[in-house]
């Protein structure tokens, strides 16, 4: 079904939203449009981040790229494929780690949830298959804990584990790192990044932080206030492997970043 | 924490000491002639009483008897509650359903149902079973909706995109993730299925312990009555200490959880 990289060069449309709305309520007058018209491509194996203002719809958004909410109108589709519900090749990183991690699962079991409703999985072969994601995120000590015994940080690296055990083509990310402090948020970062460039899954991540939107991606595309449309899209052009504090002192990280703001906090004359 | 644990053990001690005092001056009042001996005899001699009772083996039918109805109503009732409440929970089309009969149902003090039932299905264990079932019932199901209702739909979603269906969510998700309010409705029903049994067994008056109880109270043997009554206390005690046990193994997640 899906041509190996050494075969086929990369779809630069393999995510596709087209014309996307949505809309809460009666259409027409009384209801809510939170999606105008969205139209955005993303690349096999690009980082695409989308920044918006709060409100702006950027959680329903990827709630409809997920298959978890249906559009008012327009599609999504990976590669020729429209998402009518959640597929097989996408995995969602919620905001919420505390809420989507199993309190009753250990941390290993929370991992090998993602696969052991698998075909010709066993509980034990999915334990045993977990094990080296729990290593890659650097949590292989803690796999017998309970995530309430972990800090912040560390769940969110259980819900990482738990989604490159999924071996996800897509990986969906719903502000994953800012309910964690300022430097966990570093690490990662870090720890994404790393995690990405070995294994080159494309991401669209949403977020509101104009600064971790360009530190990590490839392309940056912004969301107007409700109701929402794509006003521009931005590739960052800055190098990679990235660096936490070298990458941010870099001209171009910093002129983008004036932009970005420039434009969230609708202050044109110092774009 | 030790400190905390130690202070814990010895307000459970001076619990105990209570209790043993209250005896001590229930003893001491029918003693001194201060409370009539034909109606409470001095809990010396129930003691003597409750310990014939172990020793003769007399204990043995009535008690597999109670407990026996306890268990089948009480399982039997547990199952179907916590079944149709996740349905209900999961399901707006199932709990429109139901909801009206069952807020009907469930005000209905149940032993008020005991005379019908009595003449549609005489005075047999189906009766009884039917009885305890019926209150056992509405708490764990009420409980089981409620929890199934409060799950947080970040962590449906979450299956969801793994890929599990409709029930594989409901066996792996919902269901443990209601586990703590469900306990809390089992644990209240199993206290609301003894004291229905019991009055199952005094209205039906073939057998158990609350057979025995009103038995020993029309035949004026008072002391055989407040014994078979501490060995249903013991009883009560033993299942709740028992379920407690049970629900710290099952679900030690809710408990050890800070929030």
């Amino acid at each position: 079904m899906q041509p190996s990289p050494a075969q086929a060069l990369p779809d630069p449309a393999y995510l596709k939203l087209s014309g996307v709305r949505k809309s809460f309520g009666p259409e027409g007058e009384g209801g809510t449009v939170a999606l105008r018209d969205i139209s955005l491509t993303v690349g096999e194996g690009e980082f695409l981040a989308v920044v918006g203002p709060s409100g702006c719809g950027k959680s329903t958004l990827l709630q409809i790229v997920a298959g978890l909410m249906a559009p008012s109108g327009g599609q999504v589709a990976v590669g020729d494929t429209a998402v009518t519900a959640p597929p097989d090749s996408m995995v969602y990183l919620f905001q919420q780690y505390t809420k989507s991690l199993f309190p009753w699962r250990t941390i290993v079991d929370n991992v090998a949830f993602a696969v052991e409703h698998r075909g010709g999985m066993t509980r034990a072969k999915a334990r045993q298959y977990s094990r080296p994601f729990l290593d890659m995120v650097g949590l292989g000590d803690s796999a017998e804990r309970y995530p309430w015994q972990l800090s912040g940080g560390m769940q969110q690296r259980v819900a990482i584990a738990r989604a490159l055990a999924a071996e996800p083509r897509i990986l969906l990310m719903d502000e994953p790192f800012s309910s964690v402090d300022a430097l966990t948020r570093l690490d990662l970062h870090n720890l994404i990044l790393d995690l990405w460039t070995k294994r080159r899954f494309t991401v669209l991540l949403v977020t509101h932080d104009v600064d971790e939107a360009v530190f990590l991606a490839d392309r940056v595309a912004v969301l107007s206030a409700r109701p929402s449309v794509i006003a521009r899209t931005f590739a960052t052009d800055l190098p990679r492997p990235r660096d936490s504090i070298r990458t941010r002192e870099t001209p171009r990280f910093l002129e983008l970043r004036h932009t970005l703001l420039a434009m969230l906090l609708e202050r044109p004359h110092d774009g | 924490m030790a400190e905390r644990a130690g202070k814990r053990l010895g307000g459970r001690w001076l619990g105990v000491a209570v209790v043993v005092a209250l005896l001590a001056l229930v003893e001491a009042g029918v003693r001194l002639g201060a409370v009539n001996a034909a109606l409470v005899p001095p809990p010396t001699e129930v003691a003597v009483r409750i310990a014939d009772i172990i020793a003769t083996g007399a204990f043995v039918e009535p008690l597999a008897a109670t407990l026996y109805l306890l268990f089948i109503a009480y399982i039997g009732a547990s199952a179907l509650a916590v079944g149709l409440g996740l349905l209900m929970g999961r399901f707006p089309a199932i709990y429109n359903l139901f909801e009206p009969l069952i807020e009907l149902l469930r005000p209905l003090p149940k032993p008020a149902l005991l005379p019908p039932l009595i003449l549609f299905l005489g005075l047999g264990d189906l009766m009884k079973s039917v009885v305890v079932g019926l209150a056992v019932l509405f708490p764990v199901l009420i409980n089981t909706i409620q929890g199934v209702r409060g799950v947080d739909p970040v962590l449906i979603d979450t299956a969801r995109t793994f890929g599990y269906g409709r029930l594989a969510v409901l066996r792996k998700v919902i269901l443990p993730a209601a586990l703590p309010l469900i306990f809390a409705g089992l644990r209240v029903s199993l206290a609301l299925g003894l004291i229905l049994v019991v009055i199952a067994e005094m209205l039906a008056g073939t057998g158990g312990l609350g057979y025995l109880i009103l038995d020993m109270q029309r035949t004026f043997r008072v002391q055989n009555m407040y014994a078979w009554l501490a060995i249903l206390a013991v009883l009560g005690y033993g299942l709740n200490a028992g379920f407690l046990a049970l629900e710290h193994r099952i679900i030690h997640w809710a408990a050890a959880r800070p929030d």
